[in-house]
């Protein structure tokens, strides 16, 4: 095995791996950048150019490209709380906020180096669970995933407000997005729901145009209500500096970006969940961390920590996706679904043969997130000082830029004007939750798990009935659902009795 | 403003759940289950959020996101909100009427001449060089395809 590890370095390290991986990576930067272009779309336009490569080259050309997209979509999600990619909007909302007090470079260096651990730890996940994985993956039935869909709700709708009225909001934030996301032609009668006769909304609610709505529409209006900088009136100086700061909070909290990796590595295994779920669970469990309520109050406001956790989430879960995708041909993303069409094309076909005669190509995939990450963060710190200081440009002049982005990256989605249209929709639904003090964060994971959940919970009750709920790990995942949205309400009920 | 925004959306989520579990008495099951399963509730909760709003004692608690625009008084805030509104959605309908390709550098130009009041030299330039990027990335680039717009649509 130790074998298989060097030699699939040394297959990386040759020039033509290496430079098909650098190619990659440029790509990769600028499609993380721009809103709306999302990884997967351009691993799918990517695909055809990987006939004439080595399954080595081909790899490193397409994983070095997709390893990359979530490091630098968090760049445009603390600069402008506009989200790069649907998997990187939790950044938003402290790493924006840390934009807007000054502490962009802080930011970003934060999110640039908890990426790096996150993809080391989902890298090292992907080479030591190939073995052990099976059994976990086996253990995780319909019922048991729709349970953890619902345990992720209640963990962010529980901690994303505080006290029972917070919670109510968190959870009919959390509800409504479960809602949304079942617009659209239901996957088992084939019925056109809440569509109004739209044939656009029988695809349902694109992601991307909801997502970049809710989040970037409210930050443009606050823009545009404070006629100041992101960062507001702070002197130039202080914007750009701090980015080694951001370093050494990231080994500060360095558990807490271990533990938030581990649980992206977790969801990207799981098949389905994605890597906005696994952001947002990261977010919640951050919040978690915090040791009294006057610490969590820091959370939406610019805490270093809501930034590390999301950041190593969003790029440990690469290596987690990949598991069962070269173990057992389960992809566990939709980008890993296109990744499985590059191994047929290039005649690989995953499994048990991944596994033993083609290790070292296998190995060469962990090496191959691990340089690439390296080589973005290595290139994003050489440039962040200058991105840092885009937050000190005039608002006025920011906002038509931010706007050509937001509506252009919510275009394409799907080429449609209905695109638009969502995204200034929810774009007013967001800027009402801002003001009313509901949070977002619940409604996103709602929208993303919604589809999966609906599916699990339909095989669910049509295969075991009312039975699946009594299932081992069904109850476990109960158990944790409900202490998490009791636990705040008695840790409330006692500080106040000691009061 | 958080009370009356808070109670627009409970009240908004109860038309849509109550909206929701309606239709989907008549659906088949498999069709109708989640969104029972969820809409319910939601009605539920969203009643108890419009009940505590008109009746119970404001309580703000600290949500984790950001506030909008504390320092600036409430007036200013509901003026300048609905001229970044009357702005977006103003670009929204140049993007419909005469496609990206005329809109964008027509609502750069006209909002940095009229909302930010620059010179003309800096706004003209200013709106070139966004257009070139969106000319040089999306179209010549990407190939995006973007449609010529309704109104230059009906000229042609």
């Amino acid at each position: 095995m130790i074998e298989a590890l060097f030699e699939g370095l040394t297959l990386v390290l040759q020039w033509k791996p290496l430079a098909f991986m650098m190619l990659g990576i440029v790509l990769g930067f600028w499609v993380g950048l721009l809103p709306g272009l999302g990884g997967a779309t351009t691993l799918a336009l990517m695909l055809p150019f990987i006939y004439a490569m080595q399954p080595v080259e081909a790899f490193a050309f397409l994983l070095g490209m997709h390893a990359v997209v979530a490091t630098t979509g968090d760049i445009t999600s603390v600069l402008f709380g506009v989200p790069g990619e649907a998997a990187s909007a939790a950044t938003i909302l402290d790493g924006h906020a840390m934009a807007k007090k000054g502490e962009a470079g802080r930011a970003l260096g934060a999110a640039l180096a908890s990426s790096l651990v996150g993809a080391i730890v989902g890298a090292f996940a992907l080479a030591l669970a190939i073995p052990m994985v099976r059994p976990l993956v086996l253990t995780f039935g319909s019922p048991e995933l729709f349970m953890l869909a619902i345990v992720g709700i209640a963990f962010i709708a529980s901690l994303s407000a505080p006290g029972v009225r917070g919670m109510v909001r968190g959870f009919l934030s959390g509800g409504l997005g479960l809602l949304c996301a079942t617009v659209g032609q239901d996957p088992q009668a084939g019925i056109a729901r809440y569509t109004f006769d739209s044939l656009y909304l029988w695809g349902g609610l694109d992601l991307v145009p909801v997502l970049v709505g809710i989040f970037a529409i409210p930050e443009i209006v606050d823009l545009a209500i404070r006629r100041t900088s992101i960062a507001g009136t702070l002197p130039a100086g202080r914007v750009s500096k701090g980015a080694l700061e951001g370093v050494k909070d990231t080994f500060r909290h360095f558990w807490l970006t271990i533990r938030c990796s581990l649980i992206g590595t977790f969801i990207g295994i799981m098949p389905g969940m994605g890597g906005a779920v696994a952001q947002w669970m990261a977010y919640g469990h951050a919040t978690q961390s915090a040791r009294n309520a006057e610490e969590r109050k820091g959370f939406g406001a610019g805490d270093v920590r809501g930034v590390l956790g999301p950041g190593a989430a969003n790029n440990s879960k690469e290596g987690g996706s990949l598991i069962p995708t070269v173990a057992f041909g389960v992809p566990g993303s939709t980008a890993m679904a296109i990744l499985l069409g590059g191994f047929f094309l290039l005649g690989l076909v995953p499994g048990p043969d991944m596994l033993t005669k083609h290790l070292p190509v296998t190995f060469s995939m962990v090496w191959t997130i691990v340089i690439a990450n390296v080589v973005t963060v290595i290139a994003c710190f050489l440039f962040l000082d200058h991105l840092a200081r885009v937050t000190t440009v005039r608002g006025t002049v920011l906002i038509p830029v931010i706007l050509v982005l937001i509506f252009i990256g919510s275009y394409t989605s799907n080429n449609h004007y209905g695109d638009i249209l969502l995204t200034l929709v929810f774009g007013g639904i967001g800027y009402l939750m801002v003001v009313a003090g509901w949070p977002r964060a619940p409604f996103v994971l709602g929208l993303v798990l919604g589809k999966i959940a609906e599916n699990y919970l339909y095989i669910s009750v049509a295969r075991y009935d009312a039975a699946w709920l009594t299932r081992p790990v069904v109850l476990v995942l109960i158990a944790i659902a409900l202490a998490v949205i009791f636990w705040p309400l008695v840790q409330r009920r006692r500080r106040a009795a000691h009061a | 403003m958080h009370s009356k925004a808070s109670l627009a959306l409970a009240l908004g989520v109860m038309a849509v759940s109550g909206y929701a579990v309606v239709a989907a008495w008549f659906w088949p099951w498999k069709a109708a289950l989640f969104p029972l399963v969820i809409g319910i509730p939601l009605f539920m909760l969203s009643a108890a959020e419009a009940a505590w709003v008109l009746f119970g004692k404001t309580e703000r608690g600290v949500v984790q996101d950001f506030q909008i625009a504390r320092d600036v008084p409430e007036r200013e805030v509901v003026r300048r909100s609905a001229a970044a509104v009357a702005w977006i959605v103003g670009f929204f309908a140049g993007i419909v009427l005469f496609g990206f390709a005329l809109a964008v550098p027509l609502f750069v130009f006209l909002y940095l001449k009229l909302q930010a009041k620059e010179g003309w030299i800096f706004s003209a330039a200013f709106t070139a060089g966004v257009w070139a990027f969106f000319y040089g990335l999306f179209d010549r680039l990407l190939h995006l395809p973007f449609p010529a717009g309704w109104a230059l649509s009906w000229l042609s």
